[in-house]
């Protein structure tokens, strides 16, 4: 069981590593200004959606499948709607493109 | 020269080059990696979970530091003249009470067998025509004689027709129940039997030898707790033993069945206790059974009792399936396992509800364990999930137990008799169980409800508490209190459906009929 924990933690870090660095191409490429507290907001975001998905697959792995589709449905909107207004403050910040 | 190769040697003239960073950073990474994976390989070695065949034997169960819950003050409120429980006060005590008289007696009318009727059918006699305690149990408690009036009239003979019917449909859970049947009795008095040792197939065996001491009381409960997760049980603590929480009545291997004084050895009780297999326990009242913990519990006292007399001190388990001459829930509490909760059975942060106690009670001087608070009274005050569940209205829905006093001690109590009137209707393995697999906390330990434990037990606000209650009402979709009465008032239905190793029709080649509301 150890080595399956083990295994999965290095699979999830190498995951995040890459990730994270998407993150950051994504932000040069669309010019977002980002600050400490706009990274912040972005990883507690991210951390929900884990957090909303791996919930619900959870009830339905315990056999709770009504409960999960649910929770996935609650949570999932949440999500949306934070992740909506999310983009729109990233978005305020933009720099504008040099001209050449 | 490119001017990448000169940008990197002007850094090189300014401290530390890009290069020499990368190679610092990354043999102190090596070093930190080789140090966690080190960690992790002590970690593999160590985890009992990889004991193939014995993960559950580890006491690796018991995973929650109950020393950092220990409560402040008493668990329960003393609020007036303390006493023992008394044999006609529990409905299995009544029940042989009543049988006894009606069967052996001569008293009342007779139980009426009639062949045109079908089933075999009693009649209830009046309550002041029974022999004492009963006549004036029955007189202080009127609603208690028409409780179990009910019973003996209309259920047991409608649960003889439901079995009739619908028995078939219930061929794989009473197979389950039935196999985990193993109970012993005791057959001598604890001057004899807790002094006695050996095979009780072959005799009474020989006496205990001189108890050997130990180097501390500490370490006899470190060992003690130690072998008794290894002999199955999940939890355990220990506490002493006080007198009202043993019966009153009924000392078992004595005949006479009256009042006993508690055996002057009887000073320490150790605690233990096993969860149903999680899979069946949700398909309660009418596809479980309590038989399957009640089994491990029971075997794991009889190889605790063993152990401690072959160190030569006297010892006797108390157990579902060979008996108990003390109640199961304030010696819990006393022990540290768990709290009581508003269906009045005790609530572990392992297992929540799903634990079923034994108990070994021996003089072995043993540093005991104090009570525990992890949020249970006041995750009962808004919860209720329980009370609105049970199918016979038997749990409270007052938001505190302020008014509910037993034996001089305030403390959840439920209508034990209609409790029992139910378990009389349900099908299966006989009993209900529904309170304690519906209670929020008797879920697996998976990281989410572990979680949820965690969080709720330091959220002083109560919030969390709420949010929790209102997840389980909202998005768990669970039969009302009525579906599970038998039909045509109910369905026979069940908190989950049975497991596929539970259900006939997978498995059986055999016409069952399923039982549906309104039939
Ligand atoms: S065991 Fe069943 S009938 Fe008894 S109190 Fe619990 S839910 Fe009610
Ligand atoms: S179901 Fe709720 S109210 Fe009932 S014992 Fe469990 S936590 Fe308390």
């Amino acid at each position: 069981m150890i080595t399956n924990t083990v295994l999965f933690a290095f699979i999830i870090g190498a995951v995040s590593g890459l990730v994270a660095a998407g993150a950051l191409a994504w932000a040069k490429d669309l010019r977002l200004k980002m600050t400490w507290w706009k990274w912040l907001l972005t990883i507690s975001w991210y951390l929900l959606l884990n957090f909303s998905v791996l919930l619900a697959f959870t009830m339905m792995g315990e056999g709770e499948t009504g409960a999960g589709l649910k929770m996935l449905l609650f949570f999932g909107i949440i999500t949306f709607i934070l992740g909506v207004g999310l983009a729109r403050l990233l978005w305020m910040g933009r720099k504008k493109p040099v001209s050449s | 020269m490119t001017d990448d190769v000169k940008n990197e040697e002007k850094k090189e003239g300014s401290g530390v080059s890009r290069r020499n960073f990368l190679k610092i950073s990354g043999a102190a990474a090596a070093g930190v990696q080789i140090g966690a994976v080190a960690g992790l390989g002590l970690a593999a070695g160590k985890d009992p979970a990889t004991h193939t065949g014995w993960q559950h034997l580890g006491d690796n169960t018991q995973f929650v530091d109950r020393q950092s819950l220990q409560m402040k003050g008493l668990p329960y409120q003393e609020v007036g003249p303390v006493r023992r429980p008394e044999e006609v006060e529990s409905p299995f005590g009544r029940q042989r009470l009543m049988m006894k008289s009606m069967m052996r007696g001569g008293m009342g009318p007779k139980p009426e067998r009639s062949r045109r009727s079908g089933p075999f059918r009693m009649t209830m006699p009046p309550a002041d025509s029974f022999a004492e305690p009963l006549a004036g149990f029955y007189k202080e408690h009127p609603d208690i004689y028409e409780l179990d009036k009910v019973r003996l009239e209309s259920i047991m003979p409608k649960k003889r027709e439901d079995e009739a019917k619908y028995g078939d449909y219930y061929t794989l859970i009473n197979a389950w129940s039935a196999s985990w049947m193993a109970g012993q009795p005791i057959k001598d008095p604890p001057e004899v039997s807790d002094f006695r040792i050996g095979n009780p197939m072959m005799g009474r065996g020989r006496k205990i030898r001189e108890a050997i001491p130990f180097k501390s009381p500490e370490l006899a409960a470190e060992l003690i707790k130690k072998v008794a997760h290894h002999f199955g049980a999940t939890m355990v603590g220990i506490t002493r033993l006080k007198q009202e929480w043993c019966y009153n009545h009924g000392l078992r291997g004595v005949k006479d069945k009256g009042p006993y004084e508690v055996p002057k050895h009887w000073e320490y009780v150790i605690a233990f206790g096993v969860p149903h297999q999680w899979e069946q326990v949700q398909s309660n009242p009418n596809c479980g059974t309590s038989v399957d913990a009640y089994s491990r519990a029971t075997i794991a006292a009889r190889r605790l009792e063993t152990f401690i007399k072959s160190l030569g001190y006297p010892a006797r388990r108390h157990s579902p399936m060979d008996g108990y001459d003390l109640i199961a829930v304030p010696i819990l509490v006393d022990a540290g396992l768990g709290q009581q909760g508003r269906h009045g059975i005790i609530i572990t942060p392992e297992t929540g509800s799903n634990f079923r106690a034994a108990f070994v009670t021996t003089n072995l001087p043993m540093k005991i364990d104090k009570p525990i608070d992890f949020g249970v009274n006041d995750f009962c005050k808004t919860c209720k999930i329980c009370a609105e569940i049970c199918p016979s209205a038997s749990i409270s829905f007052e938001k505190t137990n302020e008014k509910i006093t037993t034996r001089g001690y305030r403390h959840w109590e439920i209508n034990q008799a209609s409790c029992f009137n139910f378990w009389m209707q349900s099908m299966g393995g006989m009993g209900c169980r529904l309170c304690l697999i519906a209670c929020p906390y008797s879920r697996k330990n998976n990281w989410a409800h572990a979680m949820a434990r965690v969080v709720d037990g330091h959220d002083p606000t109560g919030l969390v508490n709420k949010g929790l209650t209102w997840m389980q009402k909202t998005f768990f979709k669970t039969p009302e209190a009525a579906e599970y009465l038998p039909p045509p008032d109910g369905r026979f239905a069940n908190f989950r459906e049975p497991p596929d190793w539970l259900t006939v029709g997978k498995y059986l080649d055999m016409k069952v009929l399923k039982p549906t509301k309104g039939e």
